[in-house]
């Protein structure tokens, strides 16, 4: 057996024909780093492929972003991002689709995560008959967008406090009431504004559960996640964190960067009119009177 | 087509809002009026920041009445030297509302402060007018002849000091009252996102007594330059000017106005005015019912502006 054909055999196939080489081979010419990255090895004869080996693997997870970076640019509409990605040593069974008890072998969990920033969170009451913002409580970091996906409902996947520990879910989203709080409130009354915080953000489609199947498994190991990115998503980094669970528990993760960036004329004028303010005003001011002056002379021969 | 305005940090769909300009273009070519107070509420009710509404106003505004400025002085009918009392005062009240926009948006009031202005002025400017123009329609059906305007009647404007010729208006007042409502005007231009003609007519007929021909080439001279300044001043110290929204509303406004202008030549005065001011007292009861009626959300959310 030639140990180039081995690559496309079964793994313990390749170890058992380089075991074979290394039997032959002077110990000097292989060295020592490349019988390091050989997994430890039952000398004698070969076994069956289908052996189960005397310790389990660690699975771990890889994944990627099919676009590392977003441009939004003067007619951007939302982008779709693909989170894709493998479980190392999956011992997922070939086929399997649903199994009877409606789960699978593996659970995967996306978040994507926007760059955390500042947020004012006003709460309106009743002053005299007119509604009027009287209390408000800052939040030093919420993330600007949150998007999940998942095999299954998370609530299903894992305990709170695992979810709690990975910041998963809504319910679990990291926020801290920052200073500036001028009186002290009840823990109530600040899980009303943080739950205010997560509805005004889902009403604006920042906060996203993507739709059931939001992870989708292809053969044993490798899985598919699909993120739509909706027209008014913040710009800044994505992070997109990747999680694969089994029983409860995260056996791994991953995390992949997105830049999401203002480009072409849109970045240029938001740029420019935070960095140069008075030339942007002059401009703006510039622009309003001759266009309309143009417009009206237009028309006036048009009518004319 | 969809646009992404780099101010207001939103995507929006150019025909609505080419559409919107041309609407309220419409209804101020028709009315010979800014269109301040329909377009700013407009564009709050269709989602973009309050503060970004009125900032970019004012750029749509100078647009919209820099054409007609410019016609009215070439009729002679701007009077430079009360126009240039009321730019004054216009700048200086400008600036110190735009300082108060930066502050009421940093304590979160900004948003009740721009609806109680607008359901105060417009409640009292189209009350009056509607009771105005019901008078002359009236008048007008019983055949009676509309009674003229009294000259040379002095009232409590006429003691003050700092006394000026206005020519072209044929008056010698003191310069205060003109540049005091010049200030007002101007203030409110920056905080409602309005040209304050509405205010500034009315104030220029009965309070200074100047001559209606020369009250709406004047205003406009005012107009001009006190947007011009408030324009730069959103866009210095709040950086809430939009230029990509304002030209589409500039384009929408100028086709909008030609067709208003030919509409509004078929109506009579006081109907006109009649239907402006049923427009206005509209507008202000669907500011006030927000206002009063109970939220669907109480709690709204907002980035940090330097303090809460």
């Amino acid at each position: 057996m030639a140990p180039i054909a081995a690559g496309r055999t079964d793994r313990r196939l390749t170890v058992a024909a380089c075991a074979a080489v290394l039997l032959v081979l002077p110990h000097a010419v292989l060295g020592q780093g490349f019988q390091r990255t050989l997994p430890p090895v039952q000398m004698g004869p070969r076994q069956p492929p289908v052996a189960q080996p005397p310790q389990d693997p660690v699975e771990t997870v890889e994944a990627d972003v099919s676009t590392r970076s977003v441009e939004v640019t003067t007619g951007f509409t939302g982008h779709e991002i693909l989170v894709f990605g493998a479980i190392d040593n999956s011992q997922q069974p070939e086929s399997r689709g649903q199994d009877q008890s409606g789960s699978s072998y593996y659970d995967v969990v996306v978040v994507v995560e926007g760059t955390p920033y500042p947020v004012v969170v006003r709460r309106k009451s009743d002053v005299a008959g007119v509604w009027i913002n009287t209390s408000s409580v800052l939040f030093a970091s919420v993330p600007s967008y949150y998007a999940i996906a998942s095999t299954r409902p998370i609530d299903q996947i894992a305990g709170p406090g695992v979810l709690e520990r990975n910041s998963i879910g809504f319910a679990h989203i990291k926020m801290t009431p920052g200073g500036g709080i001028k009186w002290k409130l009840s823990d109530y009354e600040l899980s009303g504004f943080r739950a205010a915080v997560i509805r005004l953000k889902q009403a604006e489609h920042l906060y996203v559960v993507e739709a059931k199947d939001g992870v989708t498994f292809t053969g044993r190991s490798l899985f598919r996640s699909t993120i739509a990115l909706p027209a008014n998503v913040p710009v800044g980094p994505l992070v997109a964190r990747t999680y694969l669970f089994r029983n409860g528990e995260v056996l791994s993760a991953h995390i992949a960067r997105v830049t999401l960036e203002r480009k072409g004329i849109e970045r240029v004028l938001h740029d420019f009119a935070f960095r140069y303010p008075f030339t942007y005003g002059m401009i703006a001011v510039i622009l309003a009177a001759l266009a309309g002056l143009l417009g009206t002379a237009f028309f006036r021969r048009e009518v004319a | 087509m969809n646009i992404y305005l780099p101010i207001a940090e939103m995507s929006v769909n150019v025909a609505v809002f080419l559409s919107m300009g041309c609407a309220v273009g419409f209804l101020s070519g028709m009315f010979g009026v800014g269109g301040g107070f329909l377009l700013t509420p407009l564009l709050i009710f269709m989602g973009v920041p309050t503060a970004v509404s009125v900032g970019t106003g004012s750029m749509q505004i100078l647009a919209s009445s820099v054409s007609g400025a410019i016609a009215q002085y070439r009729r002679r009918n701007v009077d430079i030297k009360m126009g240039l009392v009321l730019v004054a005062g216009g700048v200086v009240g400008a600036a110190i509302g735009v300082g108060l926009v930066r502050i009421l948006r940093q304590i979160g009031q900004f948003d009740l402060f721009v609806s109680l202005s607008y359901v105060l002025f417009l409640g009292a400017v189209g009350g009056l007018m509607m009771i105005e123009s019901v008078g002359a329609i009236r008048r007008a059906r019983s055949g009676k002849a509309v009674t003229a305007r009294k000259t040379g009647q002095h009232s409590w404007v006429h003691g003050l000091p700092f006394k000026m010729r206005f020519k072209r208006s044929k008056l010698y007042i003191s310069a205060l009252p003109p540049a005091a409502i010049g200030a007002f005007v101007g203030f409110l231009a920056a905080v409602m996102g309005v040209g304050g003609g509405f205010v500034m007519v009315p104030a220029m007929i009965y309070l200074l007594r100047v001559p209606t021909s020369v009250v709406i080439g004047t205003s406009l001279f005012q107009i001009v330059f006190v947007m011009g300044v408030t324009t730069l001043l959103q866009a210095m110290q709040n950086k809430t000017v939009d230029v990509v929204l304002a030209i589409l509303l500039i384009v929408g406004g100028v086709i909008g106005a030609q067709l208003g202008v030919i509409a509004g030549a078929r109506l009579k005065g006081e109907q006109l005015r009649f239907l402006l001011a049923a427009l206005v007292l509209l507008v202000c009861l669907r500011i006030g019912w927000e206002l009063i009626v109970r939220p669907g959300e109480i709690y709204s959310i907002g980035p940090l502006l330097g303090g809460i």
